[in-house]
């Protein structure tokens, strides 16, 4: 009797170590911003190693990428360097009748880039809103040399050129202003043109000068770092954003709620990022 | 001596191995300096391209009608066939083109450009032909999830667009948004004259503006987020317009005089208010219950008919010998006059999405173009009356000849003009019941199955033969059919549509 009992209870556990070698594999997508997608790929790597039945696919494209994908139900989550825009919010009420759910999951300071052999080291707000409407055109106006100022920046898809444009330019692109497809590209063209100017998240602030930024002439000015942040001193900072169609169940919870939790947070600051609380 | 040779041979050599090699780097350089231009040109080619979106869709269904009164009562179709064109060469500027490409012929559903200018930020200016300014109007038909809008919105806003001008502004901060148009205001409407002819013409073309009376629109809403994914927005609008008399006469919804002095142009108002609601949670995925009610007065133009028909005879009056020619034309003059009525209606509608690719619609809407009149007064209320004296304008010349008297008379009898409106299935309040069932294939293909109950109210008036008076009437393959409005019959319209959008 004990025999038999031992036998069915040893099929069971063989049969559901089987079962659950066997489980499915869930699918996460995510797509969107290029500001979050190095930070994402590591959320994604270090998560799926924990918990090999999960697929997380990331990709980046742009946050207006991301938010088209997740009103057309392309992705799951969709990361974003931006709020999502009214007329976004009203284009997923008409397909999936939600607000969509909007999940803040790491602080960035807009970082300036500038050539490591630019004299220039600080700028007013208004100084680069200048710079970028064309006003100011060259170094000199700003106490560096006498050269035209080359100005690098991103495509409109990018969440990162709507926050810029709508919180520093406040009004249209110079036309001269070359758009890049990414961060990546942005930080490459400025460390090569020692006349040139871009904008990005701080995590690819490498090789390259980082341009200290204040509110007006007679502010400090100050490096994005993690306590200007917390603090809300440096002058362009923000919140990177994770939205989804309806409140997260499931694995895609456990997922969102790992990133806000101690694991995720301590990836944002490695990947230079800023912990969202 | 050798080895002098080579020490004066060497650096001459390593000096055309340098030459060479920079001669081949300047014409690389070259090389990549003419790409870049290319790529450059490229680039700036592109950019303008990507300035121009196109996007559309197509509607095929398969409908299926109850009771209906014309020859099939089942048939394929394909609904819309829409394309938009927009194009953005700059921020705040847009051109939009949306032309109907259906096998009933060309139309053009939109035709508006929209300017932003940077001093005025959150405003925008729009000329052209849009959507009149109301949520039902607004929200495409691809995105409906219903197969047609309700009743009231197709009675008051026909075609949906409209020409003219609307400034909107929607202040980045504050979750709001104001709508005024100012528009031509006869777009889509019809009222027909005595021969069924549709009088919204001018110069043959039908819907072109046709008199001086301009129409107000004007609609504001506000977003609430109310936190736990529950959404609210509301708003309200209203219309302010006037279309031309076409008779003489005014009658009010309830059939009787309004005013009896009126001039062909004066204006006929038609006024209303709104208000709106849409609710958004978040309850096991999304749901949405959204509503309209609209009251107010709508208007009519009436429409004046002349006949004359001309009687000649000869007649011999033997005992009086006398010969009677008689040449006489009668004139009759008929008015429908022109009528102002209130009305209300609305609708609301429950939607709930299942997963990401099924949702369930259900909307209830009503519409009672004439508040003033109702159930078996609907048929029976008429106005009728008579204009002028009859005037009669004979004259009567005498001849002899020889044995014989002649008598020729000639002229016109022009009868008193007749004026008269019946109450009838224009006046009659439905409540239709809408469900549908939509399947999300992907996001550009869409399935939907619906049925469509549309509840008429009941009159039972009746002439005096005991005939009902309220009635449609229709021809099937050669017998006439009728529909009573004496009982609720059924008007059901089952459908089964694709849409393909991209």
């Amino acid at each position: 009797m004990k025999t038999r009992k031992k036998l069915i209870g040893i099929a069971i556990v063989l049969v559901a170590v089987i079962g659950f070698a066997f489980a499915p594999i869930q699918k996460i997508t995510v797509k969107g911003s290029d500001t979050m997608v190095i930070v994402a790929q590591k959320w994604a790597e270090v998560y799926m190693k924990k918990n090999p039945n999960i697929s997380i696919q990331v990709t980046g494209g742009g946050s207006g990428v991301g938010i088209s994908a997740l009103i057309n139900g392309s992705t799951d989550i969709c990361n974003a360097s931006r709020q999502m825009k009214r007329s976004e919010i009203d284009k997923l009420k008409g397909r999936y009748n939600t607000l969509g759910v909007e999940i803040p999951c790491a602080k960035d300071g807009i970082t300036i880039y500038l050539n490591s052999n630019n004299k220039v080291s600080e700028l007013t707000l208004k100084q680069l809103g200048d710079i970028y409407t064309g006003k100011i055109t060259n170094w000199k106006q700003v106490g560096g040399a006498d050269a035209d100022i080359k100005l690098y920046g991103r495509e409109n898809s990018s969440g990162t050129y709507v926050f810029f444009k709508e919180n520093v330019v406040k009004a249209d692109y110079a036309p001269s202003c070359q758009t890049l497809p990414g961060t990546g590209a942005v930080v490459n063209a400025v460390k090569k043109d020692k006349n040139g100017i871009g904008y990005g998240g701080a995590a690819y602030a490498e090789g390259i000068k980082i341009c200290k930024v204040k509110k007006d002439a007679k502010s400090p000015a100050y490096e994005a770092n993690a306590q200007t942040i917390a603090k809300n001193q440096y002058p362009i900072s923000r919140y990177l954003y994770m939205y989804v169609r309806n409140k997260p169940t499931g694995a895609m919870k456990a997922y969102i709620d790992w990133i806000l939790g101690p694991e995720g947070q301590k990836l944002v600051v490695e990947t230079g990022y800023f912990p969202v609380k | 001596m050798l080895s002098g040779v080579l020490l004066i041979g060497a650096p001459s050599f390593s000096q055309s191995v340098t030459d060479t090699l920079k001669e081949r780097v300047d014409e690389l350089k070259d090389r990549l300096n003419g790409i870049d231009e290319r790529v450059l040109t490229n680039e700036s080619d592109l950019f303008k391209l990507n300035k121009i979106k196109i996007s559309g869709y197509i509607q095929a269904q398969y409908d299926y009608f109850e009771n209906r009164l014309s020859y099939p009562s089942n048939s394929f179709q394909v609904r819309r066939t829409r394309v938009k064109f927009q194009y953005e060469p700059a921020d705040g500027v847009k051109f939009v083109v949306q032309p109907e490409l259906g096998p009933g012929g060309f139309e053009l559903k939109d035709a508006y450009a929209v300017a932003n200018a940077p001093w005025l930020k959150n405003v925008e200016l729009w000329m052209g032909k849009f959507n009149r300014p109301n949520y039902e109007v607004e929200y495409s038909s691809s995105s409906r999830e219903v197969p047609e809008r309700s009743r009231i919105i197709k009675a008051l806003y026909p075609g949906e667009r409209a020409i003219g001008a609307k400034l909107e502004y929607s202040p980045k901060l504050i979750p709001l948004k104001v709508q005024v148009a100012l528009l031509n205001g006869n777009d889509g409407l019809t009222f027909k004259d005595a021969s069924g002819n549709n009088m919204n013409t001018a110069q043959n073309v039908t819907n072109k503006d046709y008199d001086n009376f301009k129409d107000l629109m004007g609609r504001i809403t506000y977003s609430l987020n109310l936190g736990a994914g529950v959404g609210l927005d509301f708003g309200f609008n209203g219309y302010l317009g006037q279309l031309k008399a076409t008779s003489t006469t005014t009658i009010k919804g309830d059939y009787t005089l309004d005013k009896s002095d009126v001039k062909v142009g004066d204006a006929l108002k038609r006024n209303w208010l709104g208000a709106e609601f849409q609710l958004y949670a978040d309850v096991l995925g999304g749901m949405s219950i959204k509503g309209e009610y609209m009251f107010g007065q709508n208007a009519l133009p009436g429409y004046i008919t002349s006949s004359s028909t001309t009687t000649s005879t000869t007649s011999l009056n033997a005992t009086a010998d006398t010969l009677t020619i008689s040449n006489i034309t009668t004139k009759d003059n008929s008015q429908k006059p022109n009528q102002i009525n209130k009305f209300s209606g609305g609708y609301v509608y429950l939607v709930k999405n299942i997963g990401k690719k099924n949702q369930f619609a259900l909307r209830y809407d009503f519409y009672d173009p004439n508040t003033q009149i109702s159930k078996n007064d609907i048929g029976v209320k008429k106005y009728e009356t008579t204009l002028d004296d009859k005037k009669v304008n004979l004259t009567t010349v005498y001849s002899a000849s020889d044995a014989q008297t002649i008598k020729v008379v000639s002229g016109d009898i022009t009868n008193a003009t007749k004026i008269k409106a019946t109450s009838g299935v224009s006046d009659i309040a439905y409540n239709t019941l809408t469900l549908a069932w939509n399947y999300y294939l992907n996001d550009n293909i869409r399935f939907t199955l619906a049925y469509e109950m549309p509840m008429n109210e009941k009159t039972n008036a009746v002439d005096s033969k005991g005939n009902y008076l309220v009635y449609d009437k229709g021809t099937v393959n050669g017998i006439t059919k009728y529909n009573y409005y004496n009982d609720v019959f059924s008007q059901n319209t089952f459908t089964l549509r694709v849409q393909a959008k991209f």
